[in-house]
């Protein structure tokens, strides 16, 4: 029996209104790693933040090694040996790696910065763990994957020992979080114990030695990785049994309404991005896009969606060239686009809901007159019903887009997107960051759309998703659609061949 | 659905609460530097009432001096709200009323007309002194603080030339002080003292209750109804809020900039009509300065909506009278009072912001 860690004995949080965690129990030994998993808003993200010290719980208590604590902010759980990397990085772009390490902890003698010394300590910890990055680039240069590696040398600086990673794997691709569990594994080695919160219960499963599954505040069980299983978890999380495979309606493809012909894009450094794409989607298909992120899906998207200008090649949209409308042309003509980075793209923040439900088609009758002045009662309307058909949570149709949950907001996004009757919808990335309840949701939306005859492009960096939902795939590599599948003809694995450009050659 | 409803009443009470705690704070943090310089608390007190708020005339002369401060507010509010940062008012103002008041000098029409004639071409001058900034930004990039400041520069320099060279009128008027030709009398603005009198509001004739005000109801409810009623302004608002969204919604991001920044300077255009048409009649180089400047403070105290910059810009002249109040009563010097209008614009907005904050973690907290 290895020793405890950290324990968390009962801990209670109310917030007005809300019971975020009631009597939670948790405990950490030293050398494993243990999953927290739980719908979006059942309280994992509340635990995590009383650990760190930025909440205090109303009751319960804190152990470290045995020892009562309690902990006040961040810099005493800190003190304390806790880290934690969050979804959101709390890095300096312009500093280089090295800085971003020391900071606020910095070593200097007569007030000039040294940094020999923490140089030697990071290219040690680097080695002891597998996490290896070139000290003196500056952050805004590296990848999203190798942030994630200074984010964890940073705490390790600090000597951490209790590790926290929020959703760690949702900015990385499947090599990168192969990469991310082998440092784990060194981790846990060296006797640290880590939390890990995430929603996808295939690494969950891979990496996990226990399993604290808790829902609406509560602790559900905690199992044992070994006798966990991802149908046994998901019914825990929802209260309820899950269809994990989606139930997929009979339709037979109608006329082709997208068609990309020869599509070339270079970026602003004038290297290829895409490489002469061409496919077509029909009426009632979805076609789904698999490949590792970074290989042209996001340009690919932005060039059918946004608008933004193509070297060579053609979009028709039913038959019609697109290519050189604007994005409210092309929306007029039947384009909804789910975008791949809601946060960035999806919503008017502090406006309200009933707004961001008519954005894109706000500017049409019946929301505003034929003197542009807007009908208030036709968009709160509108939003009511949408609200009440895409099941969104929320308080009124006037609440602003800020006070929901994550897993809301996309639901409002998709709600939107379909709500415009689009002949083509694209669909980037639907589910990222979305809890089991609202994924199943959004595919069964999806297979909704489908059989409303609409035509839809699925990008999603989730293969399994692809797989479940799509009747055709095409696999990008480096900007080329290298490989077509129908979907019953392939298998998960040899698609991951396509995916890392294995059988790139062998293709002519 | 109570509780719920209760919850918004919350938020809405301390929206309006921010502004007056902010208000009470620095009449505090005023009281505090008066017994510093040596005076008594309560005699400034009563110097600031008498100032202010002791006679009718007093009330009066704070709503006749926040006429052009809102005008002020509510033309950077505008830019504010696409997001467009309009330090340029200064200069839109004085070439603005340059324009409206050669209007004024020049054509000849019967009042019913030239007096809506001016107004526009104040609007007209304010927004062509916008306009290269405007295009500036929206085609090359430039970043419009550098812009507009640099024009303020400008506008007052080629004012200042043109009073004193081409467009002089010295030697119809007494004074020494360089300006124009008298503006015609079909083109002056009136006074509404008599309308006031008549619902029992005893307005002396000192005071300039003129047709600005006028003006100034119709524009603030015209923009109100522009930004949160039409399609355009709902359009302003969200590029204001997030450009990557408006494009993502099919907006045309670079018109909208365009047109919010013209229409801004057009407002500021009529910052100078109260002096120009109803106090003195002619242009000059010596308008009152600095009223842009102010503007920018009025629009972030009032949020950028239009009924906020009414308070903002009534908040201000208040500020101002008591300014003049403490000036003349007591022996606080004239640069405390502005150390004290400055803190009190900062406590205000500081609070507005910490408020503001503290209602978005709570709606974050409780979402569902």
């Amino acid at each position: 029996m290895s020793e405890t860690l950290l324990e968390m004995r009962k801990i209670t949080k109310r917030f007005p209104g809300v019971l975020a965690n009631d009597e939670i129990s948790f405990d950490l030994l030293k050398g494993e790693v243990h999953a927290l998993v739980g719908e979006n808003g059942a309280g994992k993200t509340t635990l995590m933040k009383i650990l760190y010290g930025l909440y205090s719980p109303d009751s319960g208590s804190i152990h470290i090694k045995g020892e009562k604590i309690s902990i006040k902010n961040p810099k005493e759980a800190i003190n304390c040996g806790i880290g934690m990397v969050h979804q959101h990085f709390m890095l300096v772009p312009p500093f280089t790696v090295l800085e971003n390490i020391i900071i606020g902890e910095e070593t200097q003698r007569f007030g000039i910065l040294n940094e020999e010394k923490p140089a030697k300590k990071i290219r040690d910890l680097m080695e002891r763990n597998g996490l290896i990055v070139d000290m003196y680039a500056k952050v805004e240069d590296i990848p999203v994957g190798i942030q994630q590696r200074v984010e964890i040398l940073k705490i390790l600086y600090r000597g951490a020992e209790i590790l926290v990673f929020d959703e760690p794997t949702a900015v990385l691709t499947p090599q990168e979080a192969e990469e991310l569990f082998k440092t784990f594994r060194q981790m846990t080695a060296q006797g640290k114990g880590i939390i890990f919160i995430s929603h996808k219960l295939d690494e969950v499963l891979e990496i996990a030695d226990r399993i604290t599954v808790i829902r609406k505040g509560r602790v559900v069980k905690t199992l044992e990785g070994k006798e966990a299983s991802k149908s046994l978890i998901a019914e825990l999380m929802v209260g309820k049994p899950v269809l994990l495979e989606v139930e997929r309606p009979d339709v037979s493809p109608g006329r082709v309404i997208l068609e990309v012909r020869n599509l070339d894009l270079k970026d602003y450094r004038k290297v290829a991005v895409l490489n002469d794409v061409s496919f077509s989607v029909h009426a009632g298909e979805i076609y789904g896009i698999a490949g590792v992120e970074g290989n042209g899906q996001t340009e690919l998207v932005a060039v059918i969606a946004e608008a933004a200008p193509m070297e060579h090649g053609d979009i028709l949209l039913d038959g019609k060239s697109v290519a050189n409308w604007d994005v409210r042309r092309r929306r007029e003509a039947g384009i909804s686009h789910i975008p791949e980075d809601r946060h960035r793209y999806g919503l008017l923040l502090p406006f309200s809901l009933a707004e961001n439900l008519t954005l894109g088609m706000h500017h049409r009758k019946p929301f505003v007159n034929r003197f542009q002045i807007i009908n208030r009662n036709k968009i709160q309307e509108h939003a009511r019903r949408v609200i009440s058909i895409f099941d969104i949570r929320t308080p009124s149709e006037l609440t602003p887009a800020l006070a929901l949950s994550g897993g809301n907001q996309q639901k409002v996004i998709v709600a939107r997107e379909l709500s415009a009757e689009p002949k083509l919808l694209l669909a980037a990335q639907p589910t990222r960051g979305v809890d089991i309840g609202a994924t199943e949701f959004i595919h069964n939306q999806l297979m909704e759309a489908k059989k409303d005859g609409r035509a839809i492009l699925l990008v999603s960096a989730d293969l399994d998703e692809v797989m479940s939902l799509s009747d055709r795939i095409g696999v990008m590599y480096k900007g080329r659609i290298i490989k077509e599948f129908a979907r019953e003809e392939t298998t998960k694995e040899e698609i991951g061949f396509y995916m890392m450009g294995e059988k790139e050659h062998g293709r002519n | 659905m109570a509780g719920i409803k209760l919850r918004l009443d919350r938020y809405k009470l301390l929206e309006i609460f921010a502004p007056v705690a902010g208000f009470l704070a620095s009449i505090v943090v005023l009281l505090i530097i008066v017994i510093v310089v040596g005076e008594s608390p309560g005699e400034a007190l009563t110097a600031i009432y008498k100032f202010s708020l002791s006679s009718s005339a007093k009330v009066a002369t704070i709503l006749s001096v926040s006429i052009p401060l809102f005008f002020a507010g509510i033309a950077v509010a505008f830019a504010f709200q696409s997001g467009v940062f309009n330090i340029g008012a200064e200069g839109q103002y004085y070439f603005g009323g340059l324009i409206g008041a050669m209007a004024g000098i020049y054509l000849h029409l019967p009042a019913f007309i030239h007096i809506p004639v001016v107004i526009l071409f104040s609007m007209l001058g304010g927004a062509l002194w916008a306009l290269i900034p405007a295009i500036l930004k929206v085609t090359k990039n430039v970043h419009e603080v550098i812009t507009t400041i640099m024009f303020n520069s400008i506008a007052l320099a080629l004012v200042n030339y043109l009073v004193n060279g081409p467009l002089s009128g010295l030697g119809q008027g007494k004074s020494l002080e360089p300006q124009t030709a008298k503006i015609q009398s079909t083109a002056l603005f009136g006074k509404l003292n008599g309308f006031f009198r008549l619902l029992g509001w005893n307005i002396p004739d000192y005071v300039y209750l003129d047709y600005s005000l006028i003006v100034a109801v119709i524009t603030g409810f015209i923009v109100w109804f522009v930004l949160f009623r039409m399609r355009y302004g709902f359009e302003i608002r969200a590029i204001g809020t997030s450009l990557d969204v408006s494009r993502y919604a099919g907006m045309k991001v670079k018109q909208l900039q365009l047109a919010a920044f013209i229409i801004s300077g057009a407002l500021s255009g009529l910052i100078g009509l109260q002096e120009i048409f109803a106090i003195r009649g002619y242009y000059t180089y010596g308008i009152a300065s600095g009223l842009g400047f102010d503007g920018i403070a009025i629009a972030l105290i009032g949020k950028n909506s239009p009924l906020g910059v009414v308070f903002a810009a009534l908040l201000f002249a208040f500020l101002k009278q008591a300014g003049y109040g403490l000036q003349f009563y007591t022996s606080v010097p004239n640069s405390v009072i502005y150390v004290i209008t400055g803190l009190m614009i900062l406590f205000i907005v500081v609070i507005n912001e910490v408020v503001a904050a503290y209602i978005r973690t709570l709606r974050k907290k409780e979402a569902v």
